[in-house]
């Protein structure tokens, strides 16, 4: 019972996220998304934390969007409370000075990659000189740290709350594991990490609060035997994935949410989901982007 | 407001909070009932300090297990809401707990009252293991009795998932007293049988009608429980001297459980033998318990109904509010010594305003005849 009763997002959460009604496009929210994903890894590795609380904290973070709007809370925030809540989860806690040091450190440079970016744009036709990356720690008893721990406290409530204090999260390691032996692969090393790394990729997108478990491996599966020329059955009435209970359409599915994370991206993608780490952000982009119809909100 | 905020805000609206009835490290808990049904409930509000590191492990641990857990062996979570910046867990309302059963010197346990406190606690931690959640903080005082007599394991802040069984775990759990030998020595990598050798303590203070391993420190620990069980040879737990934080701590011979436990059955200390056996691997699971012939063999267990239980204090007319400057936090972990009868933590919870939990209570004394249930 504890082990599969994990939520997933119901489908009028899925056709309209709260973020879309407010008026973010689809691929603006993906991208929002993965990115904040993306910080919760650099954190996770910076403070040393374990696997399982980073992956952790990624699926609260995806669940958190299908009830809440990014116009509400910014994905930084919610990305530190997040790791801040599954590193309690997980019983391997970590100093919320810490946390607010590494998070505040990620965006400082972030921040600087950004503003390199958009003055190297505006002199696109001179070399534009390129400064160090300089990080000023923030004083302890300066307004950064408290507002910065009053956010992250803030943060914690508010995944708990509107995730409704529901905090079941299955990872999906034992399951490839098992399945790559009964598919008689556990042999092949290259097909283990390979597979393991989509998974890993799996948690910029948010198939871990759409998907069941076995979909989502099944989808790492097939993207890895196809990617390493490996052939399994796959013809209607014999189907290797039918051996886990996994639907085809699904199966595609995911593999195009994991895809789209290799897509090309442009420095003006970059920079723009940058300034849109917090809320202040969504709702300037988003004031800038009014529909000239005026049917926003 | 948006459509979490409302839900949140219909959920607390479900639920009137009372008078303060407790309070614990991390929680203060109010009497209170479900407005439509007049259900009588307990709400545990989490302290969430301004200055504090957000919310505690303990309450979220709490919320979680206790979400999933549903049986009639462990305490309900009927609901969970936010107020502000509290966290508020609203639980079945219990009466009494089996330390306070337990002190209440003017009660007598006959050995089918123990066989069912015994039932209902395999049964309820026999589904927590099923379900891969380890409780880590078994003792009397955690294990609260309904107004029916059943018994249910609560306290889930310490407790964790074993999903993993490779995975390190901190070995600075479980109330000292009911600590099994392995923690003491440091073993992270441990599973359901640490739970297991805290029922072999309760089973065992349950019959002798105090704490079976009192010891004074971690270190006096290990030498209480050596000095009851015998000093373990590599024989009888394998590798133990290898553990991280092993030290020795004297030679302490085995004497026969039957020597303190003369009035128990055969079965009865088999089982006790059972769980009280130092390596963890050959310690019965909570499963095989429930099928010990202990349990099926005479006399059979008490029906909850008609356990013992601590009589609600008669002419009590404070008023609750006046009575909440006077409950002294009352430790009942290691190094406090065991509480005089009648300080009774529960007390006010179980001295029902209304008296409607007077008539069940009862008071036994030696001469009174009570029958078995069959
Ligand atoms: N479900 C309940 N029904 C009735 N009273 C309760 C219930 N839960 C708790 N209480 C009362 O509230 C008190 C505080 O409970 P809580 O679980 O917060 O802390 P504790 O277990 O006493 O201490 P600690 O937090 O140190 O473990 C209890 O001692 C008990 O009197
Ligand atoms: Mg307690």
């Amino acid at each position: 019972m504890s082990t599969s009763l994990y939520p997933l997002a119901s489908l009028p959460q899925i056709e309209k996220t709260p973020s879309r009604e407010d008026g973010i496009p689809d691929g603006l929210e993906e991208e929002l998304r993965a990115y904040g994903c993306k910080l919760i890894h650099e954190a996770g590795i910076l403070l040393k934390q374990n696997q399982v609380a980073v992956a952790t904290a990624q699926i609260l973070f995806q669940r958190f969007w299908f009830v809440t709007s990014m116009k509400q809370f910014g994905i930084g925030d919610i990305g530190m409370g997040a790791l801040y809540l599954a590193s309690k989860l997980e019983e391997c806690p970590i100093r919320i000075r810490d946390l607010i040091n590494i998070y505040d450190l990620l965006l400082q440079r972030k921040a600087h990659i950004r503003a390199q970016a958009m003055a190297s744009r505006l002199a696109s036709t001179s070399a534009h000189p390129r400064t160090e990356f300089k990080y000023t720690p923030m004083s302890y008893f300066g307004n950064t740290f408290y507002e910065l721990k009053d956010a992250l406290v803030v943060a914690e409530m508010q995944i708990l709350k509107r995730l409704g204090f529901n905090l079941t999260v299955v990872l999906p390691y034992n399951t490839l594991v098992n399945y790559l032996r009964v598919l008689g692969l556990t042999s092949r090393e290259d097909v283990c990490t390979k597979a393991w790394g989509y998974l890993n990729d799996a948690l910029q997108t948010p198939v871990y609060a759409l998907y069941s478990v076995p979909t989502i491996v099944c989808a790492a599966i097939l993207l890895t035997t196809r990617h390493l020329g490996i052939g399994l059955p796959s013809a209607p009435e014999n189907c290797w994935w039918e051996l886990f209970d996994a639907e085809w359409e699904d199966l595609w599915n995911v593999c195009g949410y994991i895809m789209r994370l290799y897509r090309e991206r442009t420095s003006e993608d970059h920079t723009r989901v940058m300034g849109m780490v917090a809320k202040k952000g969504v709702r300037q982009w988003l004031e800038e982007h009014r529909p000239a119809g005026g049917e926003g909100h | 407001m948006d459509a979490v905020e409302r839900a949140n805000a219909d959920r607390q609206k479900r639920w009137a909070k009372d008078q303060k009835i407790g309070e614990g490290t991390y929680a203060v808990v109010y009497r209170g009932r479900e407005i439509a049904t007049g259900r009588k409930v307990a709400i545990k509000k989490i302290k969430v300090g301004q200055f504090k590191d957000g919310l505690d492990m303990s309450a979220i641990r709490e919320v979680k297990y206790l979400r999933e857990l549903k049986h009639q062996n462990v305490i309900e979570l009927l609901d969970v809401f936010s107020s502000k910046k509290n966290l508020n867990l609203v639980l079945e309302f219990l009466e009494t707990d089996l330390e306070l059963v337990i002190r209440d010197r003017s009660l007598v346990f006959l050995p089918a009252d123990i066989k069912s406190w015994m039932a209902m606690t395999f049964r309820g931690l026999e589904f927590c293991h099923r379900n891969f959640i380890l409780h880590r903080d078994l003792k009397p005082n955690n294990l609260l009795i309904a107004a029916n007599g059943q018994l249910k394991l609560a306290d889930f802040g310490l407790a964790r998932e074993f999903s993993d069984p490779g995975y390190k775990m901190t070995c600075q759990v479980i109330t000292r007293w009911y600590r099994p030998p392995e923690l003491l020595f440091g073993c992270r990598y441990y599973s359901t049988a640490v739970d297991i050798w805290s029922v072999g303590c309760i089973f065992a203070e349950l019959m002798l009608r105090t704490p079976y391993l009192p010891g004074e420190s971690d270190m006096d620990q290990l030498r209480t429980t050596f000095r009851a069980l015998g000093t373990p040879t590599e024989e009888d737990w394998p590798g133990h001297t290898k553990l991280p934080d092993y030290v020795p701590v004297g030679q302490f011979p085995k004497t026969p459980l039957r020597e303190l436990f003369s009035a128990a059955t055969p079965e009865c200390l088999n089982l006790l033998t059972r769980c009280l056996t130092y390596e963890p691997r050959r310690r019965i699971s909570a499963k095989e318990g429930l099928y010990h012939p202990y349990f099926s063999t005479h006399p059979y267990p008490t029906h909850p109904s008609k356990l013992p239980k601590p009589a609600a204090k008669m002419g009590s007319s404070l008023p609750l509010e006046e009575l909440d400057g006077n409950t002294e936090p009352i430790g009942n972990g290691p190094g406090v010594k065991a509480n005089p009868p009648n300080k009774l933590k529960r007390k006010l919870s179980s001295d029902d305003v209304n008296g409607s939990s007077r008539s069940i209570a009862r008071r036994l004394d030696f001469t009174q005849h009570r029958p078995t249930a069959q």
